[in-house]
């Protein structure tokens, strides 16, 4: 028979040391896990089709408005030069097709070639089944100011003359209450950081609260506890799990970005500069809600009982996510900055308000402080129930109980 | 050398230690026994520091046992426990990284694979693995860091005889390159087989210890064993003589072995004289009690029955 392996030389793991072992066995098991990889696929090949669907309904979309001119004689050349400017003014190209005789025009216009026929002889402008206002508007801007430009002319005036006497610069459209609601940029920040963290927390919260209630459920929690702290085992998890969770979150983002630039939108440039502030909020929401996660699952011995030991933390993540929706547009009122004060809260309201530019500094760092001093009174008193497993076998702490705990600790 | 004094511990109005003292020295296989419930288990996550204790203390050589000492001590639970989804080769390299042995890890690992016959079973899955072998990786996790104690809470439990053949191998080399071991067990038959001597506690108390084939040679009583080949009612001696049975004998259902407890300086040879006149005497036999005799003595309850079985079995 062998030889038993030789002695080797051990020299003990410090804190820290301990705490990325245990992150790093985290992330390989849930990035290698199927889940995690259909989970991220998904997201990435739905954000990129997201965008590709946009591009094909943009190239289809509201674009050309299709005029179909009858009997229009000398008036046509200035007709197209009027309907292609105003259609300018709409963002909206302008294509003036000439017909003979007005029964073409109404086939054309029934086959859904044109948008509208203007019967110039009759002075009448018309639609296949309903008449779209925009397009109304422009012919008979255009119509009119053909008409006008006639008329001008007919009374001796010059084409330089005329075109000065039509040249007024369209009124500019000015909001006088601006500053009111936050700007399309902050909306769609504060939106996007609050459903993606959302999104991560159903998933890689559930992952924290099942792998702390797997090792209290089995006697893995023996074999660990005679080598690591408990803190440094929870430590570990929600680093570990977060990173894995921070991967997805990245590639949504990724995906989201070239989803924006194969869409053909227009994108403000500022979104840029959003990234960091979203990421960062991410951080802290994630870390403070699986660390609140950990602590559900520490109450727990068996996986039956770890939803009704979480129940509290799912409400409160659901409030905090829905009240985005109701407060965060309106990131100036009491509600939205007593919200983004408020360690639950902090995380979905503070982005939008700070996107909005309407949070202040002394409120950003209250946010952060109630924050990190939620996570880290949840981490050690997660750690000190942990602790407790092996004497509670069975039973399940109430969270009455647990507070009573931290209280004394 | 490990040195228990004095632990206890109350959880509630259960005193669940309660003054528990022994030793296990290097190159010692110390059977820790007692009736569920008597505390080997707390006494033994005492030890390994998964508990804190209301008094005692703990040390190894004579200094207190701490998380760095603890490093080189090597446990196994009752209940068995591992990450079911981890494979198996990484599970014993992760627990040997945080054993601290670091670039050992790997071939600490792959060495115990080797020896425990898992080799080709590296890369499964925990859970795929039949219990039996899910027991021996149970068992690399304790030896993987090359422990100079070792903590074992019945490591024969749910093993079949081949693989308590194996067992007791990897315990005997452990201890002959100087390990001490304190192991837990049901069956007394294998500890008595394995370990050289015993500490037996019952209602947290310690209440007999010491070496297996003193303390037996300590008890006042002897067995006479007799199997004759064929059924026989065999009459003890009446009461005056000195191999008078201390006890009623136990009697096989097929009345041939029959064993009579006697006084520990009694004369066999009478008896075996009276035996033979009775009817045709196979075998005889005179033997201090065995372990779970001693045992059954120790904690009280009655060692000398109407023949069901000693202790042996577990209910958990």
């Amino acid at each position: 028979m062998a030889e038993p392996p030789q002695r080797p030389g051990t020299h003990a793991l410090g804190g820290l040391e301990m705490i990325r072992l245990i992150a790093r066995r985290e992330i390989g098991q849930r990035m290698r896990a199927r889940s995690f990889l259909i989970g991220t696929v998904l997201i990435v090949v739905a954000l990129v089709a997201v965008g590709l669907v946009n591009r094909i309904v943009a190239d289809d979309g509201p674009g050309t408005i299709d005029i179909g001119l009858v009997a229009a004689g000398d008036s046509r050349a200035p007709f197209e030069r009027l309907a292609t400017a105003a259609g300018e003014q709409l963002d909206r190209p302008v294509s003036v097709t000439d017909h003979d005789d007005l029964a073409t025009a109404r086939a054309a216009l029934r086959d859904g070639d044109l948008d509208v026929v203007v019967d110039a002889g009759r002075g009448r402008a018309l639609f296949d089944t309903d008449v779209d206002d925009q397009t109304l508007a422009l012919v008979r801007q255009a119509w009119s100011q053909v008409t006008v430009e006639a008329r001008l002319g007919d009374a001796g005036l010059s084409p330089a003359q005329i075109t000065e006497a039509l040249s007024a610069a369209p009124l500019e459209a000015v909001t006088v209450d601006a500053d009111d609601g936050p700007s399309g940029l902050a909306v769609l920040t504060g939106t996007v950081a609050a459903v993606l963290l959302f999104l991560s927390l159903q998933t890689f919260g559930a992952y924290v609260l099942t792998g702390v209630v797997e090792e209290k459920s089995s006697a893995v929690v023996e074999v660990l506890l005679v080598r690591a702290r408990p803190d440094r085992l929870l430590a570990g998890k929600v680093i570990g799990i977060g990173v894995a969770a921070l991967v997805q979150f990245a590639s949504a983002v990724a995906a989201g970005f070239v989803a924006l630039a194969i869409s053909g939108l227009e994108v403000p440039g500022e979104i840029w500069s959003s990234v960091p502030l979203m990421l960062v909020w991410f951080l802290g929401g994630f870390t403070m809600y699986s660390t609140l996660y950990a602590l559900a699952g520490s109450l727990v011995s068996r996986q039956e009982d770890a939803q009704s030991a979480a129940a509290p933390i799912g409400y409160a993540l659901v409030a905090a996510y829905l009240l985005v929706f109701i407060f965060g547009y309106d990131p100036e009122s009491l509600p939205s900055t007593v919200l983004s004060m408020l360690p639950p809260f902090a995380p979905f309201v503070m982005p939008m308000r700070m996107a909005a530019g309407a949070a202040s500094a002394i409120e950003v760092v209250v946010a952060v402080a109630g924050l990190a001093l939620a996570t880290f009174a949840a981490w050690k008193l997660s750690a000190r129930i942990y602790e407790q497993v092996l004497l509670r076998r069975g039973s399940r702490i109430a969270w009455r109980d647990a507070l009573r705990l931290l209280r004394h600790s | 050398m490990l040195t228990v004094d004095g632990l206890t511990k109350r959880f509630g109005r259960v005193t669940a230690l309660d003054g528990v003292a022994f030793d296990v020295a290097p190159g010692e296989i110390v059977g820790f026994l007692g009736p569920n419930g008597a505390g080997k288990t707390t006494a033994m996550r005492a030890i390994m520091g998964l508990i804190t204790l209301d008094a005692g203390t703990v040390t190894w050589h004579g200094r207190p046992v701490g998380p760095d000492v603890r490093l080189r001590f090597g446990y196994m639970p009752a209940e068995r426990g591992m990450y079911q989804r981890m494979k198996v080769r990484e599970h014993l390299v992760y627990y040997a990284t945080m054993c601290g042995l670091r670039d050992g890890a790997g071939p600490a690992a792959d060495g115990w694979l080797d020896r425990l016959g898992l080799a080709d079973r590296a890369d499964d899955v925990v859970q795929t693995l039949s219990s039996g072998n899910q027991q021996r990786v149970q068992l690399a996790l304790a030896l993987i860091n090359a422990p100079d104690l070792l903590v074992l809470d019945e490591p024969f439990s749910g093993l079949d005889p081949i693989a308590v053949e194996t067992l007791s191998d990897v315990l005997r080399q452990q201890v002959a390159r100087g390990a001490a071991l304190l192991l837990s067990s049901h069956q007394l038959d294998l500890v008595a087989h394995v370990c050289s001597s015993v500490v037996i506690v019952d209602r947290g108390r310690v209440v007999l210890r010491g070496d297996v084939a003193a303390i037996r040679a300590a008890s006042p009583t002897r067995y006479v064993d007799i199997e004759f080949t064929v059924p026989t009612d065999f009459t003890p001696p009446p009461d005056g003589r000195p191999d008078t049975p201390v006890a009623p004998p136990t009697v096989d259902p097929d009345r041939r072995r029959h064993r009579i407890p006697v006084p520990a300086d009694a004369d066999p040879g009478a008896l075996i004289a009276r035996a033979r006149a009775t009817g045709p005497v196979l075998s005889y036999a005179f033997a201090p009690p065995d372990l779970s005799e001693v045992f059954l003595t120790a904690v009280g309850r009655p060692a000398h029955g109407d023949g069901d079985a000693p202790a042996g079995d577990a209910d958990g």
